[in-house]
């Protein structure tokens, strides 16, 4: 009966993003036009470079691994920043708090059913697609298994995050700048726009101590690393699943303070 | 009857920032400590029965929906003690979440995009409504709404009047103990208007529910409360039935009507003619206060109708503004 109380809520995100077909191909068109930049880009980069190998990943690799960045940015973005910067001022958060439920899970849960439509309409075919074009570049073993748990870790350290900087929106009440700031920050630290091999040494250790490059770096080397030795993956995900309970933990705390401070606008 | 909803000199402050003017000002803003203390909320204190319609009013700004909050929970007090229903509520906000629902007239809680009848079974899924409570309800909904045409029409193409009607529905579907709404008729027609004071009285009848009632309609008060609770300014002005107010704004109307020639010599002349009335004009309209414990607003038109040639009228009820600045006035024992 509990978790009827969750579904139900991932079924309404569900029928709500199948209400709005026409968005669904704006946005591939979207991401087409992204990755037709990305090509442009790395391609340009690649051949001022002049040699086949930099840093350790060809152009192919490289390009493999940016267009599914983008697939999973795009299934795993759940815009929470907006929602509950935009919740809170136009007080529509008093209907929220007024659930049943906590309002992170029910937050959390109300998005869930993007997720599911995003993962089989973007998420899926693009890795088809990939996998398809490049003639079985992309290993399908083992390592397909340890993508889905890596996958439901980053979703999960990633909603923490959104979390707490939309919590911040409660004091701030403004979102854009703080939501810019921290897309910005999570896109370029947790690899999804570059690939952490191409950032210097010394930044790179920085990366790997934070949690961002548990959201895209962690799913994807572990999804095109075809024969993994043992202690890396367990090492990658173990590093995820720390970060997953703390910053669980952190957003956790840091609403519950903040909710007490609210002073809902209006009234 | 017991009481459900139990306030003990409850207070709520805002801190606000000062803001000063111009660029310079909204600069030196950003380092600002200067904050003052608003107290939205001032000493109020009422129990409320189970099963009461009660309507809570007060001017934009009073604290009315401070008080709200507080009631369910969003807010914490300053100081001061709420009981509903046995809990404090924002101690137990999820647990209260339970046993209210909310409208707030300008807000919805359906999903937008969804038929009716979709945002209806979320809410019975997180409620946790059992199916057979739940089929009740709907036949209650039907026999007392025509609701078969709203359930498979997404809430974005509703109209507003059909918009908050499912959000009333919405709001009672889980039979909870209390209903708060907060200005429900805002800007809806005279039927809509009439129909969704026909379902609250009903639901209320039928459900025995609790209902916390705002609003700036005079027309809502006299149709549903007894009882009328007024604030202003964050202090309680008034707490009693609504017939005892009645003495203040009672039956005092005002009677607007245009007739032929200057109007301020033809409200002299009026006022010969109806002494136990006071008589007034402006540039447009001749204003006839008429006290209808006197003399009925019809018969006055009715002398004035022969003696004058009306080319147009008006009635004015007193409003809620009027009432309550009149109360406050005379200040109210």
């Amino acid at each position: 009966m509990r978790t009827k109380k969750y579904l139900t809520l991932t079924r309404a995100g569900i029928l709500e993003a199948l209400q709005f077909r026409l968005s669904f191909l704006v946005m591939v068109i979207g991401n087409l036009l992204y990755l037709i930049v990305v090509y442009y880009l790395w391609k340009a980069i690649y051949a001022s470079a002049g040699t086949e190998v930099v840093n350790g990943m060809t152009f192919t690799d490289t390009l493999i691994y940016l267009v599914l960045a983008t697939a999973l940015f795009n299934f795993m973005e759940m815009y929470t920043v907006w929602e509950i910067g935009r919740n809170i001022q136009s007080g529509k958060i008093v209907l929220d708090l007024l659930k049943p439920m906590d309002y992170r899970k029910y937050l959390f849960w109300s998005y869930s059913g993007s997720f599911v439509t995003q993962f089989f309409l973007t998420f899926l075919p693009t890795f088809i697609a990939v996998s398809v074009v490049t003639h079985g570049a992309v290993p399908l073993r083992m390592n397909l298994l340890y993508f889905v748990i890596s996958v439901v870790m980053a979703v999960s350290i990633n909603y923490s995050i959104d979390f707490i900087v939309g919590t911040i929106c409660l004091y701030t009440e403004s979102i854009w700048g703080i939501n810019i700031m921290k897309q910005v920050i999570v896109l370029l630290l947790s690899g999804a726009t570059i690939p952490l091999a191409f950032f210097p040494e010394t930044l790179k250790t920085v990366m790997y101590y934070l949690p961002f490059q548990s959201i895209y770096n962690a799913p994807l080397s572990i999804l095109l690393n075809g024969n993994p030795q043992p202690r890396t993956v367990l090492v990658t995900l173990g590093t995820q699943f720390a970060w997953c309970i703390a910053m669980f933990v952190l957003s956790k705390l840091f609403w519950k303070v903040s909710l007490r401070q609210i002073t809902v606008n209006g009234g | 009857m017991s009481a459900i909803i139990e306030i003990k000199n409850i207070t709520k402050e805002f801190k606000v920032l000062n803001r000063r003017e111009g660029l310079k000002g909204s600069l030196k803003d950003l380092f600002s400590r200067d904050y003052k203390i608003v107290r939205a909320v001032d000493n109020i204190s009422m129990t409320i029965e189970q099963g009461e319609i009660v309507g809570y009013l007060g001017p934009n700004g009073a604290g009315k929906s401070t008080t709200i909050k507080m009631m369910t929970g969003v807010l914490e007090p300053t100081s001061g003690e709420i009981l509903v229903d046995g809990n404090i509520p924002y101690q137990n906000r999820t647990k209260n979440a339970q046993k209210i629902g909310v409208v707030f007239g300008q807000r919805s809680q359906l999903w937008w995009a969804l038929p009716l009848v979709e945002s209806f079974k979320l809410l019975r899924d997180i409620y946790q409504i059992p199916g057979k409570d739940y089929e009740e309800m709907l036949a209650l909904y039907r026999s007392l709404v025509d609701i078969e045409p709203l359930l498979h029409k997404p809430v974005r193409q509703m109209s507003l009047g059909q918009r908050t009607l499912s959000d009333i529905l919405a709001a009672f579907l889980h039979n909870p103990k209390i209903v708060f709404l907060d200005e429900p008729t805002i800007g809806l027609d005279v039927s809509m208007k009439a129909k969704i004071r026909t379902l609250i009285h009903a639901l209320n009848q039928e459900k025995h529910t609790t209902v916390i009632l705002t609003t700036h309609d005079m027309g809502d008060v006299d149709a549903l409360c007894r009882r009328i609770v007024i604030i202003d300014k964050g202090k309680m002005l008034y707490d009693n039935d609504i017939e005892h107010l009645k003495r203040f704004f009672g039956s005092y109307r005002t009677l607007k009507i245009r007739v032929a020639g200057d109007l301020s010599e033809q409200a002299d002349k009026i006022q010969k003619e109806v002494p136990e009335c006071s008589v007034s004009a402006d540039e447009e309209w001749i204003s006839v206060l008429v006290d209808e414990d006197k003399a009925g607003v019809m018969e006055v038109l009715g002398k004035l109708q022969k003696t004058h040639r009306i080319r147009d009228m008006q009635l004015e009820e007193i409003s809620t503004e009027e009432v309550i600045k009149k109360i406050y006035e005379e200040g109210v024992k």
